[in-house]
């Protein structure tokens, strides 16, 4: 065999790469990505959950859920069953994550109200990574309730013929928990609840009420204008007025978190899914599994994220702010 | 124009529009930590840290728009 240049090298990549896009976007059909934005289910567009027990909907993110909660369950049990204190093999590994999350928290929020965050921080983490980095797993979006159908291919398209016919997964049993929008939701409403508990336990209700409600300068205000002064009345009216703006913006910056945190996740999880099923679409060998190495980057990212944020959040809730004069 | 025409179009200038700040946004954070890295190449961990974190907020504004896309799309 003549040994070839490198510009031919580099000439049968690019043409064996052009083969298999064409070859596997010409031939295989790819499912349309499941994006469901209604919180409720059974409503228009939402498919049927598989069991209904009564109000409550066991659906297939609800399922892939509860397989993560087994997963760390099962885990950390495993790890802490037989604790040595020269820690071996599980407890080790188990030892070893637990300590670089607590230095992290601990070096954001302080060692002791540090200790006290680290609970619900870490099992923000732990949870949305691990339901992130599941959702990747080949068995999730693949089994399920199927229906024979037929699939057109872009062939079928050009040339009317080779149409996909054979069963079509409809109802995945498993979907990636976070891209129901309901579990970043509950997440963010936990952590949302949790802040403001550690700022109302740690500052007092009046003093942590008293970043929000600012109308101290606005009272003082009324009363220089009742003792006559009227120069340093309207003074300080004016602003007492911007202050209790400020305070009113504050609370409701409070309530977009949640908004905000919901979206970030959902949709980061939500356009990575799509993300795969457009390379899967584009080129079906070889390139998606880049995508997944990003995917999985993006899981942890966003694990981060989360708990990060909430994390900070509460590190400013639980620092007294300068009291009203 | 009927009113599904209306809805895609809008579907796709709010993506193409919203992706047009988080694109600048990243270029900004790349060139920040290129020259922080050029002024500082020891300083290659943390700077490659905090510009994945930057960049995974930035990129949630665009996501916040995908969602806005396909909610015009879908509903």
């Amino acid at each position: 065999m003549p040994k070839l240049s490198k510009k031919s090298k580099i000439a049968i990549i690019i043409i064996g790469f052009i083969l298999l896009v064409v070859i596997g976007g010409l031939f295989f059909p790819v499912p349309q990505p499941e994006v469901h934005l209604s919180a409720n289910y059974g409503g228009e567009h939402s498919p049927e959950p598989f069991y209904k027990l009564g109000p409550i909907y066991i659906t297939n993110t609800l399922i892939a859920s509860w397989l993560s909660i087994i997963l760390l369950i099962g885990f950390f049990y495993l790890a802490t069953r037989k604790m040595k204190l020269v820690p071996k093999g599980l407890q080790n590994f188990a030892e070893t994550i637990m300590e670089i999350f607590l230095n992290f928290v601990e070096g954001v929020a302080g060692r002791e109200n540090g200790r006290r965050f680290f609970p619900i921080i870490a099992t923000i983490f732990f949870y949305v990574l691990v339901n992130a980095w599941m959702g990747l797993l080949p068995f999730f979006n693949v089994i399920g309730e199927a229906h024979y159908g037929t699939s057109d291919t872009l062939f079928y398209k050009l040339f009317g013929m080779g149409q996909y016919s054979g069963p079509i997964i409809g109802l995945p049993l498993f979907r990636a928990a976070n891209t129901d929008i309901n579990v970043p939701l509950m997440l963010a409403l936990v952590s949302f609840l949790s802040v403001e508990y550690w700022g109302i336990t740690s500052l007092g209700m009046r003093h942590y009420a008293s970043k929000f409600i600012r109308v101290g300068q606005l009272f003082h205000g009324f009363g220089q204008l009742i003792k006559g002064r009227v120069k340093e009345a309207i003074i300080a009216i004016l602003f007492g007025i911007v202050d209790a703006f400020v305070g009113a913006l504050e609370l409701v910056s409070e309530f977009v978190r949640i908004i905000s945190f919901t979206f970030r996740l959902f949709g980061n999880m939500t356009a990575g899914e799509i993300l795969l099923l457009m390379m899967a679409f584009l080129v079906p060998w070889i390139i998606p599994v880049l995508f997944y190495g990003l995917e999985t980057l993006i899981g942890f990212i966003q694990a981060l994220i989360f708990a990060g944020l909430t994390l900070v959040f509460a590190t400013v809730a639980v620092t007294a702010h300068q009291s009203e004069h | 124009m009927d009113a599904e025409a209306m809805k895609m179009l809008g579907a796709g200038i709010a993506m193409g529009l919203g992706a047009l700040g988080p694109g600048v946004g990243i270029g900004i954070l790349g060139y920040g930590a290129m020259q922080a890295l050029g002024r500082n190449p020891e300083a290659r961990g943390p700077i490659m840290t905090n510009m994945i974190l930057s960049m995974a907020f930035v990129e949630a504004i665009g996501i916040y728009c995908l969602i806005v896309a396909i909610i015009l799309a879908m509903l």
